[in-house]
């Protein structure tokens, strides 16, 4: 997958509320994008690490206690401008996907000078 | 009938079957070996297993006794395999590298110990057709001794002459077979940790030691020669040949050609199987106790299988069967991914190669100009330091100095250091994001640059203006008629010697210094004619400076005294000049007047004398004339008797020895191919030629020929008058015959009129 959308993805789950990884995965499952926690994991340490994120400890009844991430001021800039350039990429591609009229003939034109 | 353990997870007691903790044990080390060059390892660590155990958890919960190998399979697809992490993140080249091998090379301890049975091995030699670059034969080999196809084909190229018919042999002999390699670890360049070509990154993970150990055995010759070179260049003799000497020395140029067949032999990792393969299994406990496991292992099943129930060995075969299964899935998907690159560099065989020679080549020719310019620069910087007790001599003032200081340091120091600096950082691979050291280092060069600029302007300022200092010196006239010119040489010997490496010869303008004494021998003789029957000698001396006074001034500090005995002149051997006074290009002239029918001879030694001079231009800056006694314009020879005619100076040999003895003279110049003859009495004719100092070139040839040219020019001026005039009387009367206009009349009259105003007038 290119790299910084998938960061995108789960910055824009976490950006909703504070989310565990496991619904991370649910969630991205949910909109058909498959991940394995063992992606997923490695990205949230390097995100936190880079101050984008951060967690809070939640006791879990079934198991240890679990990390709940939620998004930084930084974290939100950054998401937002990861979505600037996604929504100018998804609008580019899908301009030039759409247009259905054949290209100009270049056979009998001439150069004008 | 399965042992169950109860393993401590994450703070918690987990029970889970002995074989599925295997499992489990090896994915978390695959993890660990994944994660290995990842900046918060432990803690993604961590976070996978506290997933895993909340997983575990949920399952124990259901109602599930312990752990099973489906449970531990069924956590490690939904977290996903390192192999898997790669092709979701787009296969980042530093978490890519490190996958653990032991899943692919190793088979868990409970899958058939042999599974790679379609391996060859040591049965029979064949040509590997899967792994070739010419004939496949080198890779066959290998495999046949179960070693590395690289090391071969390295041995193969570097014996390339006594090894070829071999080859060529066993190119025809050996069959082909697409061969299994069965070797778990290969030689590759390492595409994530290279300087050049990445030889010495796959090598160091060959052997499993820190790539800078290959790194620095490459560039020790490199290193040892540049050092050397460097003392040869500085302290031996200033030879800049060192530079070729690094390659072509013996170790050197083995270690270089070793690292281009190295280059052009071992394939880059590109893929992650190839990536894998490089790094091949890790030496270590871990293995190690794997592999004694595994023997256990088979033991164990040996022993079973003697007393297992039917049913049991069933299970047994069972399991193995879908193990096989799934590890020749796995094969077969390594082989398709390695096997598409393999057919492309087959492909590609004879190109590559060609490209590598290029490329070696033109990285060859770039290597020797770097190392040249690094010994310049080297020899620039240290022979500014061994020029550098000169200063005193040259510099003035704590600005200039400290321009000096100034220059050396930033505008040759600075390049050094980086320069150093650049190959350290690159040989151990440290790579900062900020440029901060590398605008630094621009920045001080630049100022060096300024500082050199101010430093040659203020520095020409000292030599703007040369002034001379005459002086007559009086002499008795010597009995014999003949003036000998020699040097006194009482302290010669005092002053020569090496000073820094500089080794002043006669060749050299300044023949001897120590720190405050700088002896010059800028000197010059001139002979000329004098205007009375005695002989002369003026003393010039002449020096430059900031302003004429200073230059007048530094001139009268020179000391040069000359001695006479007799017929014989001796002139000092040179002048001081002290760090106090400065150098600003003291010269002395001597100009000796030679009375007409009186001789001269100067001595060799006075062919010791050097002249040069600073040329200070506004406009183009300055430069140093080193002029030789060679050159013509000196017009005297040593150790050649002279003698003084009308017309200037003569040999005596050219003279008419009977004549000669008569008191006249006669002699035949050669000017033109015209021969002239000459003569006359020694009489001192009053001769208006009296020597300037400023007219140098003054000799007979030039007034000979003068007296041709001008004797030609009015020839030729009389006879064109003659034609001009017979022109305009013809157009004249042209114009008279049409016009009939008086007015035209006077012009043929006028003999100074050019064609041009003909033509107008018409």
């Amino acid at each position: 997958m290119r790299k910084g959308i998938l960061e995108f993805c789960i910055l824009s789950i976490i950006r909703r509320g504070e989310s565990y990884p496991s619904d991370i995965v649910e969630e991205m499952k949910g909109a058909n994008l498959n991940i394995f926690e063992g992606t997923l994991y490695p990205l949230l340490t390097r995100l936190k690490n880079a101050d984008m994120l951060t967690y809070r400890w939640v006791e879990s009844n079934s198991g240890p206690p679990r990390k709940y991430f939620s998004l930084t001021e930084k974290g939100q800039a950054f998401y937002n401008e990861l979505e600037a350039t996604w929504k100018e990429l998804a609008n580019a591609v899908n301009a030039l996907a759409k247009k259905t009229e054949s290209m100009p003939d270049t056979t009998n034109q001439n150069p004008s000078f | 009938m399965k042992k169950i353990i109860n393993i401590n997870f994450q703070g918690r007691v987990i029970p889970i079957e002995e074989s599925a903790y295997d499992t489990l044990k090896q994915y978390v080390d695959s993890l660990r070996k994944y994660f290995a060059n990842e900046e918060g390892r432990d803690e993604i660590i961590n976070d996978i297993e506290s997933r895993i155990a909340e997983l575990f958890s949920e399952r124990l919960k259901r109602g599930t006794a312990c752990i099973t190998d489906e449970d531990i399979n069924a956590v490690i697809s939904s977290m996903g395999r390192p192999q898997d992490f790669e092709e979701q993140t787009g296969g980042t080249a530093e978490t890519a590298n490190a996958y653990q091998s032991s899943q692919q090379q190793t088979p868990p301890p409970n899958y058939p110990p042999n599974y790679n049975s379609n391996s060859v091995g040591r049965g029979r030699l064949y040509r590997n057709a899967d792994d070739k670059i010419i004939g496949g034969v080198c890779s066959g080999l290998a495999n046949y001794l179960g070693i590395d196809p690289v090391i071969m084909r390295v041995l193969f190229v570097i014996l390339f002459g006594a090894l070829f018919w071999v080859y060529i042999l066993l190119w025809i002999i050996v069959p082909s077979q697409s061969l299994q390699t069965n070797i778990t670890k290969r030689l590759y360049r390492n595409a994530d940790d290279r300087v050049l070509a990445g030889v010495c990154g796959g090598l160091s993970s060959y052997f499993n030691i820190d790539s800078w150990i290959p790194r620095l055995v490459f560039a020790l010759p490199l290193i040892i020669g540049l050092i050397s070179g460097t003392m040869n260049a500085i302290w031996w003799n200033w030879d800049f040949g060192f530079a070729p000497r690094i390659i072509t020395g013996s170790l050197g140029s083995t270690l270089f050609i070793t690292y281009i067949i190295l280059w052009i032999a071992v394939p880059f990792a590109s893929t992650a199987s190839e990536k894998l393969e490089m790094r091949g299994e890790k030496v270590d406990l871990n293995s190690i106790r794997d592999t004694v496991k595994e023997d256990l292992e088979n033991f164990k099943t040996k022993t079973e299988r003697w007393g297992q129930e039917v049913k049991q060995t069933a299970q047994e075969l069972g399991t193995r069967a879908s193990a096989f299964g799934q590890t020749a899935g796995v094969h077969a998907r390594n082989f398709a991914s390695e096997a598409a690159p393999l057919a492309r560099r087959a492909g590609n065989g004879v190109g590559h190669v060609i490209g590598v020679l290029f490329k070696a080549f033109f990285l060859f020719i770039a290597g020797i100009i770097a190392i040249a310019l690094f010994g310049v620069l080297i020899a620039l910087l240290f022979g500014g330091m061994a020029a550098f007790p000169l200063k005193n001599f040259i510099l003035e003032g704590p600005g200039q100095n400290m321009l000096a200081w100034a220059t050396l340091i930033l505008f040759l120091g600075v390049p050094l250091v980086g320069l150093i600096t650049w190959l350290v950082r690159r040989i151990m691979s440290v790579r900062s994001k900020n440029h901060y050291l590398g605008y630094t280092f621009a920045g001080l060069w630049v100022v060096g640059i300024f500082c050199f600029v101010f430093l040659i302007g203020s520095f020409a300022r000292n030599f703007k203006v040369r002034m001379p200092v005459e002086d007559k010196i009086s002499l008795v006239t010597p009995a014999a008629g003949k003036l000998y010119i020699d040097v006194n040489r009482a302290n010669l010997e005092y002053y020569h010697g090496d000073w820094f490496g500089f080794r002043f010869n006669d060749e050299m303008p300044v023949y001897g210094v120590n720190m405050d004494t700088l002896m010059l021998n800028t000197v010059r003789i001139k002979l000329a004619k004098s205007k009375d029957s005695s002989y002369h000698v003026t003393r010039i001396r002449l020096s430059q400076g900031n302003t004429r006074e200073a230059a007048t001034n530094t001139a009268q500090k020179i000391h040069f005294n000359v001695e006479q005995q007799d017929s014989l002149l001796y002139l000092p051997e040179g002048f001081a000049v002290s760090s106090s006074d400065k150098f600003r290009g003291q010269q002395v002239l001597m100009v000796i007047e030679v009375p007409v029918g009186k001789r001269i001879q100067l001595t060799e030694a006075l062919k010791r004398y050097n002249w040069f001079d600073i040329n200070v231009n506004n406009r183009r800056g300055w430069n140093i004339d080193f002029n030789d006694y060679n050159d013509e314009s000196y017009g005297w020879e040593p150790n050649t008797e002279y003698i003084m005619i009308p017309d200037g100076l003569k040999r005596v040999t050219e003279l008419d020895p009977v004549e000669l003895k008569n008191g006249r003279f006669k002699i035949v110049i050669d000017a033109d191919g015209e021969k002239l003859h000459m003569e006359g009495d020694f009489e001192n004719k009053n001769d208006k030629n009296h020597y300037r100092y400023k007219q140098l070139e003054d000799s007979i040839k030039e007034k000979v020929k003068d007296k041709l040219r001008e004797e030609l020019r009015v020839q030729d001026s009389i006879k064109r008058e003659k034609k001009l005039k017979e022109i305009i009387k013809t157009s004249a009367s042209d114009t008279k015959e049409k016009n009939s206009d008086p007015a035209e009349e006077p012009l043929t009259n006028n003999h100074l009129l050019s064609p041009l105003m003909i033509f107008s007038e018409i």
